[in-house]
């Protein structure tokens, strides 16, 4: 794609989404002081809901040891056990996120409808796109507490040993702390997306169906480069199929600067911006998908 | 399943508006990340046994391919413990192919073939095959990393302290030094190799070019006008190019120089113990304390 087709499918892009806002005002300016504090109600319980859950507080005990035992690679250089602190954190943070985040979100919406629970809340005034937005922000609450506490352990188990360890001359122990924050941001965002996709997913679909695609599209997602590079290189369907993964399911890998924080490569932050940016509009189309899916489901 | 009960078409337009938005963004996102699997294999492969991964497997890993590289890499280290030298290769292929931006990996690597690997050789033919295999690792390393000055150093060094290229290590030298962040020691030995051979026309310009970087760093502005006063009197020197030259065939044959290779000096003499250099007149190694013999040292002509 040229630079300069590029710019004009963006601002195609700007005008019809501003056209479309503007036309459509009357329709949801007076609602949006409605939507809010329903939205936030909905969202509250569900963080009340998930605090009730052993398995996550379980989960949350597990990683924070594995994390605490990474002090252990005491026979490596410095250098090295700086890396493998960072790599296997950082896998920890995402492998225990996804996990979490599938967990947390294939069951928002098919179990209140499997327990019933759906009928007395939208029995209320409460709108099914602001029920859906409000499970989603409850969900994002809660994996958001989960991923900063995990990258807290993280952090502190760096800076202590970045204290314990003793630096050689040619082998410096360097814990690299703000590109590791940044990258446990962007792998919160990934869970974003990913759990967006869950919603959507969890309003058609049950459970169990839920789970599953969100496993295969956690594989995908990972893989989009690779996606890309083989659609390249193929022909006829193949190339078809490939190009239509690729810009359907959500590049998890935009999100993924762990590579470059293991090696103390330099980090791009414009870079991180446009994969945070690129992943609030993906959020936001999946999200109007799932109000429209939702509001047309028969419960 | 649910069925769509009435047409959506303000929500559909707005959904297209902002996939149109995203698509360049991504294109961007995309074009500007390193490439970490190579499908085309624009890296040359240049090692003569590949035992790693295949491109199939390392796809499959996905984001954790940092991790299983780290999960070999302390294999790597109980087997280097282990003394088990030659079980190593195969875990050190897969270890970059996985991970290829991992600097210390190729340093490593490149070491253990171009020294370690080198020396256990038995043949001459073994030892030629290990040397060249440490450097063709090293320049796959810089091809991996190319905005990284660590492995053109590395590849530098293997040059100049193993193969004895000067050229090519003066050449690897210089394009470590044009990175910013590399030392004042790599700027230095742009013009080192051409002392050990003596190549003046080569030499003082490297030294004029050493003098003009790192004007702040006193240490390395001393260092530098030291070497280049040191040159400037001693180039017509035959004592002092007859020390180079025993200082060179000793680090090439890694000891004492063989009896036929001594150099022919009125003042100047090698010690047939350790090959290092002992003035004619001394009764003992300076070196090593082996004792002149009564009939004189041997007398045979340098090979250069």
């Amino acid at each position: 794609m040229t630079p300069l087709a590029s710019r004009v499918i963006v601002l195609v892009g700007v005008a019809l989404v501003a056209a479309i806002v503007v036309i459509t005002r009357r329709a949801w300016l007076p609602a949006v002081g409605h939507t809010f504090p329903s939205v936030w109600r909905i969202a509250c319980i569900t963080v009340a809901e998930a605090r009730r859950r052993r398995v996550i507080q379980a989960v949350i005990i597990l990683v924070v040891l594995l994390l605490s035992s990474m002090t252990f690679f005491t026979y490596l250089s410095p250098m090295e056990q700086a890396r493998m602190i960072i790599s296997s954190g950082l896998a920890a943070i995402t492998v225990f996120g996804i996990l979490l985040a599938i967990f947390v979100a294939a069951f928002l919406i098919p179990a209140e409808i499997e327990n019933r629970t759906i009928y007395a809340i939208l029995s209320k005034p409460v709108k099914r796109f602001e029920f859906v937005l409000g499970k989603y922000l409850g969900a994002m609450i809660v994996l958001g507490a989960i991923v900063a506490v995990m990258t807290v352990v993280l952090v502190g188990v760096l800076a202590l040993q970045d204290r314990l360890v003793q630096d050689l001359p040619d082998s410096r122990f360097d814990p690299n702390l703000g590109p590791v924050i940044l990258a446990a941001v962007l792998s919160y965002f990934a869970l974003a997306v990913l759990t967006a996709l869950i919603v959507l997913i969890s309003t058609v679909g049950s459970t169990t169906m839920t789970v599953i695609s969100a496993f295969i599209i956690w594989a995908i997602g990972s893989l989009q480069s690779t996606i890309h590079d083989l659609a390249e290189n193929a022909a006829g369907v193949s190339r078809l199929v490939l190009l239509v993964l690729y810009n359907v399911v959500p590049k998890l890998e935009n999100f993924d600067i762990r590579h470059e924080v293991s090696n103390f490569m330099s980090i791009s932050v414009v870079a991180a911006w446009e994969a945070i940016l690129h992943g609030l509009g993906y959020i936001v189309v999946v999200l109007i998908l799932a109000a429209i899916f939702f509001n047309d489901r028969q419960v | 399943m649910s069925q769509l009960r009435r047409p959506h078409w303000p929500a559909a337009l707005l959904v297209v508006g902002l996939l149109l938005i995203l698509a360049p963004l991504q294109e961007r996102i995309h074009s500007a990340r390193p490439r970490l699997f190579d499908p085309e294999q624009r890296v040359r492969r240049a090692s003569a046994i590949t035992i790693g991964p295949t491109a199939g497997v390392i796809a499959a890993l996905g984001g954790f391919r940092t991790v299983a590289a780290d999960l070999l890499w302390l294999r790597v280290e109980r087997a280097w413990h282990g003394g088990n030298w030659w079980a190593i290769i195969p875990l050190l292929d897969a270890v970059v192919e996985l991970d290829p931006h991992f600097l210390l990996a190729w340093k490593v690597y490149g070491w253990h073939c171009a020294y370690n690997l080198h020396v256990e050789a038995q043949t001459l033919v073994d030892k030629r095959y290990w040397l060249q295999r440490g450097l063709q690792v090293l320049e796959r390393g810089v091809e991996a990393n190319p905005g990284r000055w660590d492995l053109y150093f590395e590849l530098g060094w293997t040059y100049y302290d193993r193969a004895h290229d000067a050229y090519r290590a003066a050449e690897w030298f210089r394009r470590a030094d044009e990175f910013p962040d590399a030392p004042a020691y790599v700027t230095r030995l742009v013009y080192r190799p051409f002392e050990r051979i003596l190549d003046f026309d080569r030499l003082f310009p490297a030294i004029e070019y050493a003098r003009a970087k790192h004007l702040d760093d006193h240490h390395h502005q001393r260092i530098v006008n030291r070497d280049l006063e040191w040159w400037t009197t001693r180039q017509d020197d035959p004592q002092e190019h007859r020390r180079q030259i025993v200082i060179e065939n000793t680090r090439r044959h890694q000891r004492a120089i063989p009896f036929h290779m001594y150099p022919d000096n009125p003042y100047w003499d090698v010690c047939p113990r350790c090959g290092m250099p002992s003035a004619k007149d001394a009764q003992t190694c300076a070196n090593c304390g082996y004792e002149r013999p009564p009939e004189g040292w041997p007398d045979v002509p340098l090979i250069r």
